[in-house]
């Protein structure tokens, strides 16, 4: 069963029957300067006469087309053929997707502050150092030993670096060290930050251990393609432990910062921050206004 | 001109005499067009025209590397073939067609009755299709030591210093750099064009949020090609400069620098695969949500989804040069902004696949071909981001791998949706439905022999077959697999004659479509197919992101939920 609609609806104003629109008038100008352009170029390697015969084609279509177009643009009037149009439908029940329980129809109206992921990064990042340097001091008897290895990931050392050369102190092995460390732990404190929410419990055994270990994997299988020097140097047990630390260490400062209403429930403005007063209320979706002092705390 | 017949002695002879006439006419209207619909039109024909022809050169590659030992084509012809191709496909078929769509859709999808700038808009055409004539014309007019006609033969991407006239003598680079020079300002003014049509001339309550996706695909793809094209043309008339007037830009000999030339080809190279590529969204954005019966699901991420992919695609070029040799800094950075293309991409799939969710979906070939193109383009972004881990492409570039990975992009992304497209609107152009049973053959024959020949191309990759051999020797274990290879593009070759096929056959024979038989939601779709010279009797007004929907549903138009 169609559903018709006609198309004048669309159309709010226009020429009645039997008048014209104007419209750019056809013209050989743009075909005549584009051969023009091209039989110049081609002149180059063909001969000096047929770079001449192109501009001179470029400048007849040069002079026709300004006088198309000067002093007043050249157009036709063509005359309006009404054709019968209709806009049709054979489609003519919506129908509203249905979520069914099975489908994830919450969203979280609770979450942590992105600001804890980033302290929890911080924290994290400074917890991590201690098994670090304690692996360098232990196992190779220097604590520079895992800040160049980090370092040296970054600038790129000689292939043929010795194990005596890497447990040295390098100034700028060290600032690359630091620059890519802190970026790290701030970027992984705020991806921890943002997944807390998605963990279904025990948030800090899941982001703590169960998560570095999958990272430890998933680097220890890749690291022998990506970098397989670092591959060689690389103890896995000490990363684990370091990786872990971080985890725990972060996860705990992002607990603890307590959770923040989302705001899901509000209107794209209203929660853009925007005052459009009446919106809130209008909204199907709304839920109650978003205090801010209830969001700081 | 004669109006009646003159039967002299049973012979007949007026009705000829007026049917040449009118060939003229009609050859000289369309010359003489300024219409956004023609030139459209002309810009596709153009397109699919080279497409054939690229397409057969195509295969007289992969004869020639179906079997080792093989002397199908001379080594110098085949140089030329595959220069060709790479050039063909991408000036010549991809942009041409990419603009034909912009040509012909946008002004009927935002209400204009032509683009801002008729004229430059029909010197912007021709401009290209003669660049590309003097490309071609270097088959017979570009030699030079080698004894025949000579085509270009550096590869598509032409690297000093290869193109100095120690390497290359003759005229054939020179053929090269001038009709891409041509071409490049012609795709210049389109992308001008697109750009002021579709800021300056959207009808009444067309704001910029309410635009279909296609339009802002296409805006956003000429921006980026502004900015692209630039480069690529002052690097021709470098070029063009080292050979003729004794310039040292990339002659390493005295002093130049192959790597500039390298930097100036990739600035323009990699984002031109998003200059591709975004009006192949273009095309899915309009064709999953009619074909599943459901609004496009997250229409402003995907319009900042396309945003940024441009953005961020102006800053991945150097991961072409990863093996020419970079600083680690300059590695990790080129690395880390390659990643990077695959937030906003993500988006984009994760946005298709919503919207196909709890969709009604029609199997009809324009949404097969989409389909595939989700498929299809997940796995070539896979493979890129693999390629993008720069100790990775080191291993891999230059290989077989590289070859699968971009033409995943470039035919399993962008042909695909090219397909899909002129499917969904060749009844808008023509008023008749192509044939949906040749349109399915055409579908699974192409799929077929698309995943025959580029699945396997990954494998000969990692093997170490290295791209642009001539032949190789029977003992490295790449035989059969190479033989599959072109087992795979000879299917193609034949999915894209039932194709052209269908589109002649169609023209004459097909079905009439009507004004909307897709039952589809953009502006397009409210004039007669195809539309009057004018587009539009009167100035359309809109009140949501689908028109036609409001008024299909008056009682449930979408403009009630549109913010």
């Amino acid at each position: 069963m169609a559903e018709s609609t006609q198309h004048d609806t669309l159309h709010k104003a226009g020429p009645a029957h039997g008048e014209t629109i104007h419209l750019p008038a056809p013209t050989a100008w743009p075909i005549v300067l584009a051969f023009g352009c091209m039989m110049a170029a081609a002149g180059l390697v063909t001969s000096l006469w047929v770079t001449v015969f192109g501009a001179v084609l470029m400048v007849s279509g040069c002079v026709g087309w300004f006088r198309q177009v000067l002093p007043h643009e050249a157009h036709e009037d063509v005359p309006v053929v009404v054709q019968p149009v209709t806009i049709t439908t054979t489609r003519k029940v919506v129908r509203r997707l249905e979520i069914g329980p099975e489908h994830r129809a919450q969203l979280p109206v609770e979450t942590y502050p992105i600001v804890s992921g980033i302290k929890g990064g911080i924290a994290g990042g400074i917890a991590m150092i201690f098994p670090a340097l304690a692996y360098g001091l232990l196992a190779q008897h220097s604590i520079w030993y895992p800040v160049n290895l980090l370092g040296g990931a970054g600038v790129g050392p000689s292939a043929h670096i010795t194990t005596a050369e890497i447990a040295q102190f390098h100034a700028s092995w060290l600032a690359v060290a630091i620059v890519i460390h802190t970026v790290t732990c701030l970027l992984v404190g705020l991806l921890y930050g943002a997944m807390l929410p998605m963990l279904p419990n025990r948030p800090v055994i899941l982001g703590g251990i169960v998560a570095p270990l999958l990272w430890t994997g998933l680097l220890h299988s890749a690291m022998g393609i990506i970098n397989p020097q670092l591959d060689a140097r690389i103890q896995w047990g000490w990363f684990v432990v370091s990786q872990v630390t971080f985890g725990v260490v972060a996860g705990l400062v992002v607990a603890r910062e307590g959770k923040i209403r989302t705001g899901r429930g509000l209107p794209f403005f209203a929660r853009m921050g925007i005052e459009a007063p009446g919106l809130m209320e209008s909204h199907p979706h709304a839920g109650p206004p978003l205090d801010r002092d209830e969001e700081k705390h | 001109m004669a109006d009646q017949t003159l039967p002299i002695a049973g012979v007949d002879i007026t009705p000829r005499r007026r049917s040449t006439a009118q060939m003229l006419e009609w050859l000289h209207g369309w010359v003489v067009t300024v219409d956004h619909k023609r030139l459209g039109i002309l810009y596709m024909v153009y397109g699919i025209f080279f497409l054939l022809v690229a397409g057969v050169e195509a295969l007289a590659i992969r004869v020639q590397l179906a079997w080792p030992g093989m002397h199908f084509l001379s080594p110098e012809t085949y140089n030329e073939f595959f220069t060709m191709h790479g050039t063909t496909m991408v000036f010549l078929v991809g942009m041409t067609i990419i603009f034909g769509f912009g040509n012909y859709l946008v002004p009927l999808m935002i209400g204009a009755r032509d683009m801002a700038f008729p004229r430059l808009n029909a010197f912007s055409f021709w401009l290209t299709a003669f660049g590309g004539l003097l490309l071609y014309y270097s088959f017979i007019g570009g030699f030079g030591l080698y004894g025949m006609g000579a085509a270009p033969d550096t590869t598509w991407w032409a690297y000093a210093p290869l193109t100095e006239k120690a390497f290359s003598p003759g005229h054939a680079v020179d053929y090269w750099a001038l009709s891409l020079i041509v071409m490049g300002f012609g795709t210049l003014g389109t992308a001008i064009n697109v750009i002021a049509t579709t800021l300056s001339m959207r009808c009444r309550g067309m704001t910029l949020l309410r635009m279909p996706l296609f339009v802002w695909l296409m805006l956003v793809t000429s921006g980026l090609t502004l900015v692209t094209i630039t480069p690529l043309t002052a690097a021709q008339i470098m070029l063009t400069i080292d050979r003729y007037l004794g310039g040292h830009f990339f002659d390493t000999q005295a002093g130049g620098s192959a790597v500039v030339w390298a930097h100036f080809f990739w600035i323009f190279g990699h984002p031109e695969v998003y200059v591709l590529v975004l009006p192949a969204f273009a095309i899915a954005n309009e064709i999953i949500p009619v074909f599943s019966r459901k609004a496009i699901f997250g229409y402003p991420a995907m319009v900042a989804a396309s945003v940024g992919i441009a953005f961020v695609s102006l800053g991945v070029w150097a991961h072409h040069m990863f093996t020419i040799g970079m600083t680690s800094v300059g590695n990790t950075f080129f690395v880390l902004s390659t990643m990077l293309v695959g937030i906003p991409t993500g988006i984009k799939i994760f946005n298709w696949l919503a919207t196909l969710w709890g969709g009604k979906i029609r199997f009809a070939p324009p949404m097969l071909f989409c389909l595939a193109f989700l498929f299809q383009f997940l796995l070539a972004g896979l493979t890129g981001i693999m390629l993008s881990v720069a100790p990775w492409d080191w291993q891999l570039h230059n290989s077989y791998f590289v070859i699968a990975h971009f033409h995943y992009v470039l035919v399993g992304a962008i042909v695909f949706n090219i397909f899909a497209g002129i499917y969904y609107w060749y009844p808008k152009v023509t008023g008749r439905m192509l044939s949906d049973t040749l349109g399915k053959w055409h579908f699974w024959l192409f799929l077929i022999g698309f995943h025959l020949t580029f699945d396997t191309m990954h494998f000969v990759g990692f093997l170490g077959m290295p791209r642009s051999i001539y032949t190789y020797e029977p003992d490295r274990g790449w035989n059969t697999l190479n033989f599959w290879i072109s087992v795979g593009g000879m299917i193609q070759g034949i999915a894209v004659l039932i194709f052209a096929w269908n589109l002649v056959h169609s023209y004459f024979k097909g079905k009439e479509a009507g004004n909307d038989p897709w039952d589809a939601w953009t502006l397009e779709w409210a004039v007669p197919s195809p539309p009057p010279v004018y587009n539009f009797a009167a100035d359309p007004v809109v009140r949501s992101r689908r028109p036609l929907w409001d008024l299909k549903h008056p009682d449930d138009p979408d403009w009630k939920y549109e913010a």
